[in-house]
């Protein structure tokens, strides 16, 4: 009770001295400066200080309306450009918060996808995704969806194409967190994700990818193409 | 309750408020996904092929006061030819479209409607009902 009072006085303290610097500056010759309504716009917001600023321009003589107007006006737009600015910063932002990407073993990328995707998000998470898992050389990307709140044909799509995109870098992609309400969904969709290694939960993607890895590797000895490895092939295969 | 699809964002919008609206009736989670999924698609839809639109959203009851969620999603687009062939899914004039987007959604919802006149516009009627024990 006390706190709130204190505040809406001191609120009533402010706005009077924010005016009260104003109506100094518009009886100097100069008259005010766009710097001068900037702060009354921000703390009182346009439709207060268009009211103030008509009772400013009948109660002084020489001041005009749409002079003061004006100056609001540009006061106003340097405050939205400013606005904007913050906006886009943190957009960008965003867009790198909003797609770790996190090497959880050797030649294991995993990729946390969270949030809503809209199209711009989606391509660049695909664009990112790519070039990480490329510039990494990452033999398998784990995808964990828990993040996603709904998965419709248009991200099942977008999905899709990320997988194919990754398997042609030669990286094996692990699909998990897919939550049972968005599995009957994705049916009833007729969306099929069984052209990706799918795991019941991280635990269960991580043991999937390292199979992978040990597999993958177990395959580069066998084809290594060693002198002795073909020559010892060679010798069974005649033998046999 | 309206949303107008104007921008991508509207997309999000819509399926925010039908979350919301089937979490409230208590719709099970199930529901809930399949209800704002299907929203998802019809605003999907309305942003990629007509531009603009509106997704009406609005209490409804079947036999014995079950309640349940009805979506009308109208748009003034191009229309579709080809209704029947559209609703057999895997066609779809949108080259990054899966072409099921229809069909999904008659299969998620329990009620489903469409009519459409080329040229003129889309009006998508469907609805999902609140499931008894």
């Amino acid at each position: 009770m006390k706190d709130q009072l204190v505040h809406t006085l001191t609120a009533a303290q402010q706005k009077q001295s924010l005016w009260e610097e104003f109506l100094a500056q518009l009886s100097t010759p100069g008259g005010p400066s766009v710097d001068s309504l900037e702060p009354l716009l921000r703390s009182l917001g346009e439709e207060e200080v268009c009211k103030g600023l008509k009772r400013a321009a009948d109660a002084v003589p020489g001041a005009s309306e749409a002079e003061l107007l004006r100056l609001a006006l540009r006061a106003s737009g340097r405050i939205r450009r400013e606005l904007e600015e913050e906006a886009n910063h943190l957009r960008d932002t965003l867009r790198d918060l909003a797609t770790p990407m996190v090497r959880i073993w050797k030649d294991v990328l995993l990729v946390p996808l969270i949030g809503s995707l809209d199209s711009v998000r989606a391509e660049t998470l695909a664009e990112r995704l790519l070039e990480a898992a490329s510039a990494s050389r990452a033999k398998v990307v784990i995808v964990d969806v828990t993040g996603l709140p709904t998965i419709d044909t248009a991200v099942g799509g977008f999905l899709i194409e990320m997988f194919a995109a990754l398997r042609l870098l030669g990286t094996s992609v692990v699909l998990t967190g897919i939550r049972p309400s968005v599995a009957h969904t994705l049916v009833k969709l007729g969306i099929d994700f069984r052209m990706v290694g799918i795991a019941r939960d991280l635990e269960d993607a991580l043991r999937m990818s390292l199979e992978l890895v040990a597999g993958e590797e177990a395959q580069k000895k066998k084809h290594s193409g060693l002198p002795w490895n073909t020559a010892g092939e060679g010798n069974h295969d005649a033998a046999g | 309750m309206v949303v107008h699809i104007r921008r991508e964002q509207d997309i999000a919008t819509a399926r925010q408020v039908v979350k919301n609206f089937a979490q409230e009736n208590g719709f099970s989670l199930s529901d809930v996904t399949k209800a704002t999924t299907a929203v998802s698609e019809l605003a999907r839809n309305i942003y990629r092929y007509a531009g603009t639109g509106s997704v009406c959203l609005r209490r409804t009851t079947r036999d014995r006061g079950t309640p349940g969620l009805e979506i009308v999603a109208v748009d003034r687009g191009p229309g579709i030819p080809d209704v029947a062939r559209v609703l057999s899914g895997g066609f779809s004039t949108y080259e990054r479209s899966l072409g099921i987007g229809l069909a999904g959604v008659r299969r998620l919802m329990d009620e489903f409607e469409i009519r459409s006149e080329p040229g003129a516009g889309t009006l998508v009627r469907a609805a999902k009902y609140r499931r008894g024990f």
